[in-house]
């Protein structure tokens, strides 16, 4: 190792960054983020112990969607593909271990790993190879038509328990082996959840290894201008085959921890396009042009729907509004906007130095409501013929 | 068992169902070929159609007493027909307001904006169905009976449900129409040219914007008139949209992007063949459309007819 690519701290021009790997370096303000961060992380059974009001399935299952967002957003932060299908491989990697567990009393949790990745592997590159033939609006349709095909195929077999789905390990050993123990209930979650963890932080520091190596400079030409990519001399669609496996392959990891979590899989929650959407849409909450965003935007996404569907029967019009919110007024997701320091923050020192500032946002808000509205009208005349 | 005259109901099922998609499917296609948005929504702007059918449909059947002679049973059928069109009217209003409010605004943003703006308006068409309709699947059973009481097919020695053959009947008029709106009047070649090249159909003095209301209005009506048709043999239910949207966008990419007439093929090609599946082997019905367009991909990826800006 030489000495540039050794942990440590280094300094640029004048100031000091904390060197985590080669090509990894963090200001101080985003170390200590990252070490709250991963503490928070690993101390939330604790936490969950503590307050009712937060579940560790939640933020378990929160971390798994956010991981398959992770993924997904391979694509769409750097090759500008939208897909619509990527509940496929959330459950693939949920099926085969279901299937693998339940039908052929295979019981270690590395195993059902390992198969699911490959199972993924094999489906992502079929999908890919069909769908990334074209781009744009084909590509999303043919992802989300191939998604609903394996949907499909699921609820329609018995083999794999139609719409019932099916349990991980039925019987008396419920859960799979953690290299080679058998936990009881309580510590198998909190073990599998530390896992996740660990699995996580791996995977995010891979995909930050790939979007910062010449493979991910790539990607980013091909996302910009495909045929300028081709001439010079990028081979474009092994490329994106390649980045649409990868993505695949984070989808099909988290869809094997959620059934190892779960215990059970039905094809609704893992493999319906709605779920597809709810995964896209995570990558957009959290702010697609960002690494983590899609990971918190899982986090945050899931527990709101916990918490929502118990306060009201329209939880679905909400995520709507919400998306409408995000589409409109916040494009750049939670953690771009954030980490930009736009907005918010500006009119929160606004408002500390001078409170009337306030009228003048009432008024402004006022105002554009008012033009809004008066543009509509006229593109509906204009629409409807009206001079 | 194959016999003659299980053949041709199964047939005459899919080529009924084809239709029903061609409906659905054509709205769509029309909206992505000139619009170029993947509209999400579709499936729940055909599911408000069913609804507002169930209503209006279900209203105007109430006044009059249940038909028992030939006359009484065709004006029977024509206020449920003059209940279809009335609820793709209202249909025209909602997707006028959709595009002049949500959708324009956006077409100028990336892809994955729309695609999460149409995800979010068919999250909340659903709850709308709701809050107005309430959770629980709706019927309308009498329309249904009563347009099957009228004795056509026995006619011809087949028990088939004579409101089958008025949706292909009917189906036919509407592609017929379709193709004449597209091919023969100004407005249609105008959507055409609008969808080949936007700017020089601006620089020619055409109003795009107006141009792209109309054409999601369009799209709105042919959902709401599929929703009001598919109603009376079916129940009207929250999650009816998704299979619809679903299998017209399996539709469009076997027709290919854009084409009216490969729309219109692939509609009767999948409705027909996932009928034959159905009858022969029950487990893949749904699998069904997938695997053919599975196989047109394979074979031709472009689709049947497809090539981009083309309407008809």
């Amino acid at each position: 190792m030489t000495e540039r690519s050794r942990p440590g701290l280094v300094s640029h021009n004048g100031e000091t960054r904390i060197r985590v790997m080669k090509g990894l370096e963090l200001t101080k303000r985003q170390a200590v983020l990252v070490l709250v961060g991963l503490l928070f992380a690993f101390a939330i059974p604790d936490l969950a112990l503590m307050t009712p009001s937060l579940q560790l399935t939640v933020v378990h299952q929160g971390l798994l969607f956010g991981l398959a967002a992770v993924g997904l957003n391979l694509l769409l932060r750097h090759t500008r593909l939208v897909s619509f299908g990527h509940a496929a491989f959330f459950g693939t990697g949920a099926y085969t271990t279901a299937v693998l567990a339940a039908k052929y009393d295979v019981s270690s949790f590395t195993v059902l790993l390992v198969a699911a990745v490959v199972v993924a592997t094999l489906v992502a590159g079929i999908i890919g190879y069909l769908s990334l033939r074209h781009t744009g609006l084909y590509f999303s349709l043919l992802t989300l038509a191939f998604g609903q095909l394996l949907y499909a195929l699921v609820q329609g077999q018995s083999f794999f328990g139609s719409s019932d789905g099916l349990p991980v390990r039925p019987g008396e050993a419920r859960q799979p082996l953690v290299f080679g123990l058998a936990l009881d209930p309580e510590a198998y979650a909190v073990v599998l959840y530390y896992l996740t963890i660990v699995i996580l932080v791996v995977s995010l520091l891979v995909m930050w290894r790939l979007v910062k190596s010449p493979f991910g400079n790539a990607l980013d030409a091909i996302g910009q201008d495909r045929t300028r990519a081709q001439f010079i001399g990028i081979p474009v669609r092994r490329y994106v085959w390649t980045a649409f496996v990868i993505s695949g392959i984070y989808g099909g990891v988290a869809g094997a921890l959620y059934a190892m979590v779960q215990q059970h899989v039905r094809p609704g929650p893992v493999l319906y396009f709605l779920r597809s959407g709810d995964i896209l849409f995570m990558a957009i909450l959290g702010g697609f042009q960002t690494l983590l965003g899609p990971l918190v935007g899982g986090v945050i996404l899931v527990f709101l729907q916990d918490v929502g569907r118990d306060v009201t029967a329209y939880f679905d019009a909400l995520t709507g509004f919400a998306l409408l919110v995000i589409v409109f007024g916040l494009p750049r997701g939670l953690v771009g906007s954030l980490r930009s320091g736009g907005l918010l923050s500006g009119a929160g020192r606004d408002f500390r130095e001078d409170p009337t500032v306030i009228t003048v946002w009432v008024s402004n808000g006022l105002a554009s409501l008012i033009r809004s509205v008066r543009e509509w009208i006229s593109d509906v005349r204009s629409a409807l013929g009206v001079r | 068992m194959i016999g003659l005259e299980n053949f041709v109901t199964h047939t005459l099922h899919g080529i009924q169902y084809g239709f029903v998609l061609f409906l659905i499917a054509s709205g769509l296609t029309i909206v992505l070929g000139i619009l170029d948005v993947l509209n999400l929504a579709h499936g729940e702007l055909f599911a408000l159609g069913a609804y507002v059918g169930f209503s209006i449909i279900g209203y105007l059947t109430g006044l009059v007493a249940p038909p028992t002679t030939l006359s009484t049973q065709l004006v029977f059928l024509g206020i449920v027909l003059l209940g279809a069109i009335a609820t793709a009217a209202v249909l025209v209003p909602v997707g006028v307001f959709l595009e002049t409010t949500f959708f324009r605004p956006i077409y100028e943003r990336d892809e994955v904006y729309q695609i999460v703006l149409t995800f979010a308006l068919l999250l909340i068409i659903k709850d709308v169905n709701k809050f107005i309709w309430g959770p629980s699947p709706l019927r309308l059973q009498d329309a249904y009976g009563g347009i099957n009481s009228i004795p056509l097919m026995s006619l011809v020695g087949l028990t088939y449900p004579t409101y089958n053959v008025v949706i292909i009947l009917l189906g036919l008029v509407t592609v017929a129409a379709l193709f004449w709106f597209f091919n023969r009047t100004k407005t249609g070649r105008i959507i055409r040219a609008t969808a080949i090249n936007r700017e020089m159909a601006t620089a020619i003095g055409v109003n795009t914007s107006r141009t792209f209301t109309l054409v999601f209005a369009l799209g709105a009506f042919f959902a709401g008139f599929a929703g009001a048709l598919a109603l009376p043999p079916r129940f009207a239910s929250l999650d009816m949209g998704a299979n619809p949207l679903v299998l017209s966008f399996v539709v469009i990419v076997i027709g290919g992007l854009g084409s009216l007439r490969g729309a219109f093929v692939a509609a009767l090609l999948v409705g027909v063949l996932s009928r034959w599946a159905i009858w022969q082997y029950p487990p893949a019905e749904l699998a069904a459309p997938f695997a053919i367009m599975a196989i047109v991909l394979l074979v031709r990826p472009e689709g049947l007819f497809g090539t981009w800006g083309e309407v008809a």
